[in-house]
C-alpha cells in the first residue's frame, strides 16, 4: 500500500514536467477557464466602484479597490485548485489503482496537475490583468516588507486551499457524490474569502466568521497584506490562523487517505 | 402540432433517463439552494454598505436578480443541454455523431435546440418566480397592467435574447470545432446578474448592444420598477428579431460548413 510521503523526487520532477508540457497544448481550453474565474472578479470590481464614485466606501477609493480586486484575480487562480475536482473521479472509475503501484507518492500527480495548471493560467492572467490595470488603473503603494509577507502567505493560502480540497475529494473513497463538497467549499470561499466584497464591506456580523473560518485564509489574506489593509499585529495573528488551518487540513488528508485506500476495492478492470 | 408533440416526447424520455440517477435530486436541490443564497447574501452585503448604487435599490436590484434566475432556469430546462449536446465538450459535433442528427427528418435548429430537458430546472424557475414576487412585494407599488403587459414583453424578449446568443455562439463551433464557445457565453452571462447601469460606460454599451447579456435582464427589470421607456422597448425588440434571424443564419452557415469528424 502507497503511502501518501514515499517522496521520489526525481520521479516526482518528471511527472511535473511531463503534464504541464502536455498542458500546454491545450492551451485555449485552460485560457477559458481562467477567463471565467476572472469575470466575477470584475463584476465585483465594478460593482463597488461604482459604490464608490468619486468618493470611497468603507475607506476604499476606486484605485483601492481595483488594486485589491486585481491581485485577487492572480491570488485566487494562483491558489484555485482544479486537482480537487478530479480526485474523485479516479476513485469513481479505477484511476488511482495505477498510483497506488507506482513508486512515487500519489501526491505528486495531485502535484503535477497543480502546477501545470499554474504555469497555463499564468500565462494568460498575467497579461490580462496587465491590460486591465490599464482600465481600471489601480492605486498600489507596494513596500518591500509587503512583497517579502505576500509570497508565505500566498504559498500558504494555495496549500490550505489545495489540503482542504483534497481531503474533502478523498471522502469520494465512502461517497460517489463526495465532489459536490467541493462546490459548496467555492461558495464559502466566494461569500467570505474576500470574492464578494473585501473583507472591510462585510456586514458587522459576517467579518467575524470570515476572521474565523479558513476560507479567507485561502484567498484573500494574502491579497490584504499585499495592498496594505492589514496593521502588523493584524497580519502575525492571521498567520497564526492560516498556518493552524494549513495543519488540520494536511492532518485530515492524511487520516482519511490511509483509511481510504484500506477502504478501496477496484472494480472492472 | 407535430413539433409540440415532438418537445412532448422529447421531455419525456429525457425526464425517464434522468430519473435513474435518483441522488443527484439532491446534490441539484443543494446546489439550486447555494445558488439562491449567495445570489442573495450577495445583495444583502452591497446594500448593508449603500441605499442606491446609480439608482438601483434592493427591491430593484433584487427583480433584476429574479429575471437573471429566471432565465438560468429556461436555460438549463433545455436551451442549454440540447445546444451543450451539440457543441459542448465531448458534443456531438466533436465526436462526429452529429450525422445521425442531420439525418433525422425535422428542421435542423428545432432539433438541436429543443432535444435534452432537465426537469429539475423547473425548481429553480420555482426558486426564481418566488425571489421576483418577494422583489414585487418589497417595492410596495401596484403594478398596472400596462407594466405588466411590457414586463412579460421584454421578458419574452430577454428568453429570444438568450436563445439567439446561445445559438449563434454554438454556431460557430462548426467554424473552429476545437473551442468551447458555448462556455464563452455561459461565462458572459455572468454579467447580466447585475443591471448594466453599474458598469462603466464602455461595457455599458458593450453589454447592450454587442453581446446583449445586458439587455436581457436590465430591459425587464426595468420594465418591472416602471423605469423603462417605450422607445427602449421597441429598440429592444427590434434587435431581438435581428438576433433571431442572424443566430439562425450563423446556425445554417455552420452546417453547410460541417464536415463529419470521423474518416
Amino acid at each position: 500500500m502507497r503511502s501518501l510521503d514515499r517522496f521520489n523526487h526525481r520521479g516526482g520532477w518528471a511527472l511535473i514536467r511531463n503534464t504541464w508540457q502536455s498542458w500546454l497544448q491545450h492551451r485555449g481550453f485552460f485560457f477559458l477557464l481562467a477567463f471565467g474565474w476572472m469575470l466575477p472578479m470584475l463584476v465585483y470590481l465594478f460593482i463597488w466602484s461604482a459604490a464608490a464614485g468619486d468618493g470611497a466606501v468603507a475607506g476604499l477609493t476606486r484605485g483601492n479597490l481595483a488594486g485589491y480586486y486585481l491581485a485577487l484575480i492572480l491570488v485566487n487562480q494562483m491558489t484555485y485548485s482544479t486537482t480537487n475536482w478530479t480526485v474523485g473521479d479516479n476513485i469513481r472509475y479505477g484511476g488511482i489503482s495505477a498510483w497506488l503501484l507506482q513508486p512515487i507518492s500519489p501526491l505528486y500527480h495531485a502535484l503535477s496537475q497543480e502546477i501545470a495548471g499554474k504555469v497555463v493560467f499564468m500565462l494568460f492572467s498575467i497579461p490580462v490583468t496587465g491590460l486591465l490595470a490599464l482600465i481600471v488603473r489601480p492605486e498600489l503603494s507596494l513596500t518591500a516588507g509587503q512583497a517579502l509577507l505576500f509570497l508565505p502567505a500566498l504559498l500558504l493560502a494555495w496549500a490550505l486551499r489545495f489540503f482542504w480540497g483534497y481531503w474533502l475529494a478523498l471522502l469520494a473513497f465512502w461517497a460517489a457524490r463526495a465532489d459536490s463538497l467541493l462546490a459548496l467549499q467555492d461558495s464559502l470561499i466566494f461569500l467570505l474569502g474576500g470574492h464578494l466584497a473585501p473583507l472591510a464591506l462585510l456586514p458587522t456580523w459576517m467579518q467575524p466568521l470570515a476572521r474565523i473560518l479558513p476560507f479567507r485564509y485561502m484567498s484573500a489574506f494574502p491579497v490584504e497584506i499585499l495592498t496594505g489593509l492589514l496593521s502588523g499585529r493584524e497580519i502575525w495573528l492571521g498567520f497564526a490562523i492560516q498556518a493552524g488551518w494549513t495543519l488540520l487540513a494536511v492532518l485530515l488528508t492524511r487520516l482519511i487517505w490511509t483509511r481510504g485506500v484500506r477502504h478501496y476495492e477496484a472494480i472492472g478492470g | 402540432m407535430h413539433y409540440i408533440k415532438l418537445i412532448g416526447l422529447f421531455f419525456k424520455t429525457s425526464t425517464q433517463a434522468e430519473m435513474a440517477y435518483r441522488y443527484n435530486f439532491f446534490i441539484r436541490l443543494l446546489n439550486a439552494a447555494l445558488n439562491l443564497a449567495t445570489g442573495i447574501l450577495s445583495l444583502v452585503v452591497i446594500f448593508n454598505q449603500v441605499e442606491t448604487i446609480n439608482g438601483w435599490d434592493l427591491p430593484a436590484t433584487l427583480a433584476l436578480l429574479g429575471v437573471y434566475l429566471l432565465l438560468g432556469a429556461l436555460r438549463g430546462l433545455f436551451i442549454g443541454p440540447s445546444l451543450e449536446s451539440v457543441a459542448g465538450m465531448d458534443g456531438e459535433v466533436w465526436k462526429g455523431t452529429f450525422d445521425f442528427t442531420l439525418l433525422r427528418p425535422v428542421d435542423k435548429q428545432f432539433l438541436v435546440s429543443v432535444r435534452t430537458w432537465h426537469a429539475f430546472a423547473l425548481v429553480d424557475l420555482a426558486l426564481a418566480l418566488g425571489v421576483l414576487g418577494t422583489a414585487v412585494g418589497m417595492m410596495g407599488t401596484q403594478i398596472s397592467l400596462m407594466g405588466l403587459l411590457s414586463f412579460i414583453t421584454a421578458l419574452s424578449a430577454g428568453v429570444a435574447l438568450l436563445y439567439a446568443a446561445l445559438l449563434g455562439f454554438s454556431a460557430l463551433v462548426f467554424l473552429n470545432p476545437g473551442f468551447l464557445f458555448t462556455w464563452v457565453i455561459n461565462d458572459l452571462f455572468q454579467l447580466a446578474r447585475y443591471p448594466v447601469g453599474l458598469y462603466p460606460g464602455w461595457l455599458r454599451l458593450i453589454l447592450t448592444w454587442v453581446i446583449p447579456v445586458g439587455l436581457m435582464t436590465t430591459i425587464p427589470a426595468q420594465a418591472l420598477t416602471g423605469t423603462l421607456s417605450p422607445l427602449m422597448l421597441v429598440l429592444t425588440l427590434g434587435f431581438t428579431l435581428a438576433a433571431l434571424l442572424g443566430s439562425g443564419w450563423l446556425f445554417r452557415l455552420g452546417l453547410r460548413k460541417y464536415a463529419s469528424a470521423s474518416s
